[in-house]
């Protein structure tokens, strides 16, 4: 799959359909991996693929510094390729002006909090039923396995991994729920690590970071934390494509893809939707006269 | 405490404990059924703030949050009733904000019986009166928002 | 002859400690995480060295958000009130030799055109105890700037586990002999540390490189997978930029000041729109250029302590150490 890979890239920067491809190499401390931007078909041996690709490449495609780079192909697995989708239904990118190359992923390894790499998988690979990356122009890999995958995963998709943990959490009292979070959001340094990873917080200036009159307030203290993470959750209710990035990016070790997953679920429950899927428009900034209104007297 | 909240003596005990309401009221509907209460005598709760904005579809959900933050036992969200939106949809969107919302909230634990939203006309004086009555008897009963108000003071 | 501690002995002086009002900070574990609190109960600590911890201590004397003073309006009058003294005992126990280490390399800092009053008391009712370590992992590089595994600089006392449920003690300052006085006994049992981790790069060369190549194209491309997250400066214990702000409303509120981080973007966003330092190359070789050739011409040591704390909580695999690599193999060794 890797030579596949290579050498699909290869044919793309030689044929300059782009100028550069963004994937995974072994860049790390020990080779640990993440990104690489090859520019040119004689760098394609610095790509690889393997369970630690985990990064959301995603990210790097409304970085002004990767624009600057040309024309460009993308490395995705099926929940990045959702994000890429987003990203177009959102005009903030030119789907027709990216190449994005898929590749059928069996599921990516958490870091251990050492950095180094752990034995076990990320819980959204637990319940993934999407092992084939769909809307691509270059899928690479067995979709047979895939499909294989999808299916061996499907009966619990909706009790394993992440949505487990999330059962968990919901089945406490709300009050013990509100001391799970305080404890979680005490070590939030308001780094902003979540959102710098996240492909989908693309705001030029986030209203985090807005002084003209203070949305939020910038510090870390408890309300400041609250407030954040509550905002930050909200602003991905029905665009989130439950990568983990925010998760995994952030040094505090906060579940944050637990808040997210409440509300993919909820999109799910109450609106039947799914984000991700092309030419589809956004849950929120529209409305249908037939949404509930249970909650309201 | 924090320098905002200026809950009085004895409202960190039920006992003598007035509740405090902030209500987030649309311009064109609740805020005249409030007004509407007030020329009808129709008398309810001083416990009540009313903060009113253009449109439900303006009222950021970070507000509710804020309103916590300066204090609030309990957060009433109210505008005009579907269809009526002065600005056709603000409403509809809201409606749908608001139903993601309440479950992010109650994934964090905050007490979603201390949010209430309502659909209330410019002729509902009679509803703003007897909602808002019930909310403050009802915040009475459940005392202050301890969660929230001792994270505040962590701060 | 050395002086030995058993680890209950160690247990029963922080508990001391707590009982006379003092706080004490130690590593927490939360699964494989490892996290510096101030805890009321020595059971919930772990008494373990090691290299990877989720936070480093500068939080306890440089906190990610304080309050500098308070205001009211009165009348025409405002009411400042100053932020309350720092009047505890705080005991800080658990430290790796890189974190306690970042403490003399700030402290002049904090005591530069002005003093700085919060840092200071902390740090003078501060009693740092510092595991040495006995393992190192690869993103470790304490050696290649001078540090080591039993590196005693901003210790006042450094413990060495000898496996055996006790530690060797060696008190460095006045205070770390206080903390230990009549609770150790003589052995002739001496600890050791591990292996200096091994850095195959020449950090003076590469600081030589990067006063000569400010406007190198290779901070462009080195820097291509940071995101801009700042996680790097946060969990790094010399990291020290911070932002004040007056927060609350026009009657009364307080100025505080809260961590921050020169990787984004906004860090140096001007009010005119213009951005000095508009892509991460650029804030990336701020962040260099600070701490191997800024802060060294300044304060006379570099702002890094080869800890790799920000390798290991960077998402992007990124962080000083794989920068310096970088550096060295495409500048330094590549201009030879």
């Amino acid at each position: 799959m890797e030579t596949e890979l290579r050498n699909a890239i290869r044919k793309l920067l030689e044929e300059k359909t782009v100028d550069v491809a963004i994937g995974y190499g072994r860049v790390g401390v020990g080779g640990a991996v993440g990104a690489v931007f090859v520019t040119s078909p004689d760098e394609v041996d610095q790509l690889v693929w393997n369970n630690e690709c985990r990064q959301n490449l995603a990210v790097h495609l409304t970085r002004p510094e990767i624009k600057a780079l040309g024309k460009i192909a993308i490395v995705v697995k099926a929940c990045d390729a959702r994000a890429v989708v987003v990203l177009a239904n959102e005009s903030q990118i030119k789907r027709e002006e990216i190449v994005v190359v898929g590749v059928v992923c069996e599921g990516v390894v958490k870091a251990r909090f050492d950095g180094s790499n752990g034995e076990q998988f990320f819980e959204k690979c637990a319940s993934c039923v999407e092992h084939a990356p769909k809307n691509v122009d270059v899928l690479i890999g067995d979709e047979a396995k895939a499909a294989e995958l999808d299916a061996k995963n499907a009966p619990t998709a909706a009790t394993s991994g992440n949505q487990a943990k999330l059962a968990k959490l919901r089945a406490m009292t709300s009050e013990e729920r509100f001391q799970y979070w305080r404890g979680e959001f005490s070590r939030c340094v308001r780094c902003y690590a979540c959102r710098q990873s996240c492909p989908l917080c693309y705001c030029n200036r986030c209203v985090a970071d807005k002084n003209r009159p203070t949305r939020i307030e910038t510090s870390a203290s408890m309300k400041g934390v609250f407030a954040w993470n509550l905002l930050r959750a909200f602003h991905l209710a029905g665009r989130c494509v439950s990568c983990g990035s925010c998760a995994a990016a952030c040094p505090a070790g906060i579940e944050l893809d637990l808040l997210n997953l409440t509300l993919v679920n909820a999109a799910k429950e109450h609106f039947n939707y799914v984000a991700g899927e092309p030419g589809v428009p956004p849950l929120i900034g529209t409305y249908s006269l037939d949404d509930e209104e249970d909650f309201i007297r | 405490m924090s320098s905002e909240t200026t809950a009085g003596a004895g409202a960190n005990s039920s006992a003598g404990f007035e509740p405090k309401i902030v209500a987030f009221v649309c311009n064109w509907c609740t805020y005249l059924g409030a007004d509407l209460a007030g020329t009808n005598r129709l008398e309810y709760p001083a416990n009540v703030r009313i903060i009113r904005l253009p449109c439900t579809g303006r009222i950021d959900f970070n507000l509710v949050v804020k309103a916590f933050e300066v204090g609030a036992d309990a957060v009433l969200v109210s505008g005009c009733h579907p269809g009526d939106c002065h600005y056709t949809a603000g409403n509809f969107h809201a409606r749908r904000r608001w139903k993601l919302f309440r479950e992010l909230l109650d994934t964090v634990g905050i007490d979603t019986n201390r949010i209430y939203f309502s659909w209330i006309s410019a002729a509902e004086g009679a509803k703003f009166q007897s909602l808002v009555t019930e909310i403050v008897e009802k915040t009475r009963a459940m005392g202050p928002y301890q969660d929230y108000r001792s994270l505040v003071a962590e701060s | 002859m050395s002086q030995i501690i058993t680890l209950e002995q160690l247990k029963h002086t922080l508990k001391e400690k707590l009982a006379s009002g003092a706080r004490v900070v130690a590593p927490v574990l939360d699964g494989d995480m490892a996290t510096f609190k101030p805890i009321t109960n020595v059971e919930k600590a772990s008494f373990e060295p090691r290299a990877c911890m989720q936070n480093s201590i500068k939080e306890f004397f440089f906190p990610k958000h304080e309050t500098l003073f308070s205001f009211v309006r009165q009348g025409n009058d405002v009411l400042l009130t100053d932020a309350a003294d720092f009047d505890v005992e705080q005991i800080v126990v658990g430290a790796r030799p890189c974190d306690a280490a970042a403490l003399p390399i700030l402290d002049p800092l904090f005591a530069w055109d002005y003093q700085d009053r919060f840092y200071q008391e902390r740090r003078a009712k501060t009693t740092v105890v510092t595991f040495a370590c006995n393992k190192s992992d690869a993103h470790c590089f304490c050696s290649a700037v001078g540090g080591a595994p039993d590196n005693t600089s901003g210790s006042d006392a450094i413990l060495f586990d000898l496996g055996d449920g006790s530690f060797e003690v060696r008190a460095v300052t006045d205070k770390g002999t206080a903390l230990f006085a009549g609770k150790t006994s003589e052995s002739d049992k001496t600890g050791a540390a591990c292996e200096p981790p091994k850095a195959d790069f020449d950090v003076n060369s590469i600081a030589a490189w990067i006063r000569e190549n400010f406007s190198s194209p290779l901070w462009e491309k080195v820097s291509l997978r940071c995101v801009g997250c700042g996680a790097c400066a946060f969990v790094c214990p010399t990291c020290h930029c911070f932002d004040m702000v007056d927060e609350g409303s026009y009657n009364k509120g307080k100025r505080v000041r809260n961590w921050d981080s020169c990787q984004e973007a906004m860090f140096t966003l001007h009010a005119s729109g213009h951005n000095p330092r508009g892509t991460q190359g650029k804030r990336q070789r701020q962040r260099l250029a600070h701490k191997f050739v800024i802060y060294p011409d300044k304060f006379k040591s570099f702002l890094c302590t080869g800890c790799g704390s920000c390798s290991r909580s960077c998402g992007q695999m990124f962080g000083v150490r794989p920068c310096l690599e970088a550096l060295d193999k495409q500048g330094v060794k590549a201009q030879q």
